[in-house]
């Protein structure tokens, strides 16, 4: 699998191996239905005072829930455009508008988040100490949360680059 | 190194206010969150230099919160607000005596 930006200034994934199309297209899956217990962790509490609680959840959470919702349709809007090529062994290619960027991100973290809550990820698994058991539920979990860790990062080089870009051409 | 909180409160703070404790907003440590993520935003939440969103990331990550500003309550709220847009663990705090 590659990753660039393309001549239109979007992250480009290219050459994505169907297996990892499929995990890709995974990004659509609902936090909250399909992780029922992790997802409580997307809308945590800001604190232990009462009256600040009871003004959160009756009217922060519903508004940050709206907004995961809103950016995770962006994203299975994108996903929708993945592009395979032809032959035996078609490899696939995403090419994420620059302006829905924060959207995957947040979706990703997201999932990422209620994976990891839902299955009780301890830290030493996730700093890569131990393998992924994959023929286990587990272990394909912890692949997703490392997969999707790896998307994120190559989107945060891409934006960085292009605000780097944006900084040289300023001082030009 | 303990980071400083900036008081960001204006001259134009209502006297109710001004006589308020300064509220903390406290950015804890979750091991899911990529230490590239965190640096981003802090730098869009605040509009911090990357040098001193990495020193606050870096405080998270090293010591299990940071504290990341200090002021009015409802600048407080609103802060928080953002960062759990984001999914960062934040939590208002009141400043100590």
């Amino acid at each position: 699998m590659n990753f660039e930006i393309s001549k239109r200034g979007n992250p480009l994934f290219s050459r994505i191996h169907p297996f990892l199309a499929e995990m890709i297209k995974g990004v659509a899956e609902d936090p909250w239905e399909e992780y029922p217990e992790g997802s409580s962790r997307l809308l945590p509490p800001p604190g232990t005072d009462e009256e600040l609680l009871t003004d959160w959840a009756d009217h922060v959470q519903p508004d940050l829930r709206r907004r995961f919702d809103e950016d995770r349709s962006q994203v299975v809007q994108d996903i929708g455009t993945m592009r395979s090529g032809r032959g035996k062994s078609p490899v696939w290619s995403l090419e994420i508008p620059i302006a829905h960027v924060d959207a995957w991100l947040t979706t990703l973290n997201a999932l990422r988040l209620a994976i990891v809550t839902e299955h009780g990820f301890g830290e030493e698994e996730l700093a890569h100490k131990t393998s992924p058991d994959l023929s286990t539920f587990h272990g394909i979990a912890l692949l997703k949360v490392n997969f999707y860790a790896f998307l994120q990062e190559c989107l945060i080089q891409g934006l960085e680059s292009r605000e780097s870009e944006s900084c040289n051409q300023d001082s030009d | 190194m303990m980071a400083k909180p900036d008081l960001l409160e204006s001259p134009g703070t209502k006297l109710s206010e001004s006589f308020d404790l300064p509220w903390m907003v406290v950015v804890h440590n979750d091991p899911v969150n990529l230490m590239s993520y965190v640096s981003m935003v802090f730098r869009r939440v605040f509009g911090w230099s990357r040098e001193r969103s990495e020193q606050h990331m870096m405080e998270v990550h090293t010591k299990g919160r940071s504290v990341v500003w200090s002021g009015g309550r409802e600048k407080a709220e609103l802060y928080v607000q953002q960062l759990h847009a984001f999914l960062l663990l934040a939590t208002l705090e009141k400043a100590p005596h």
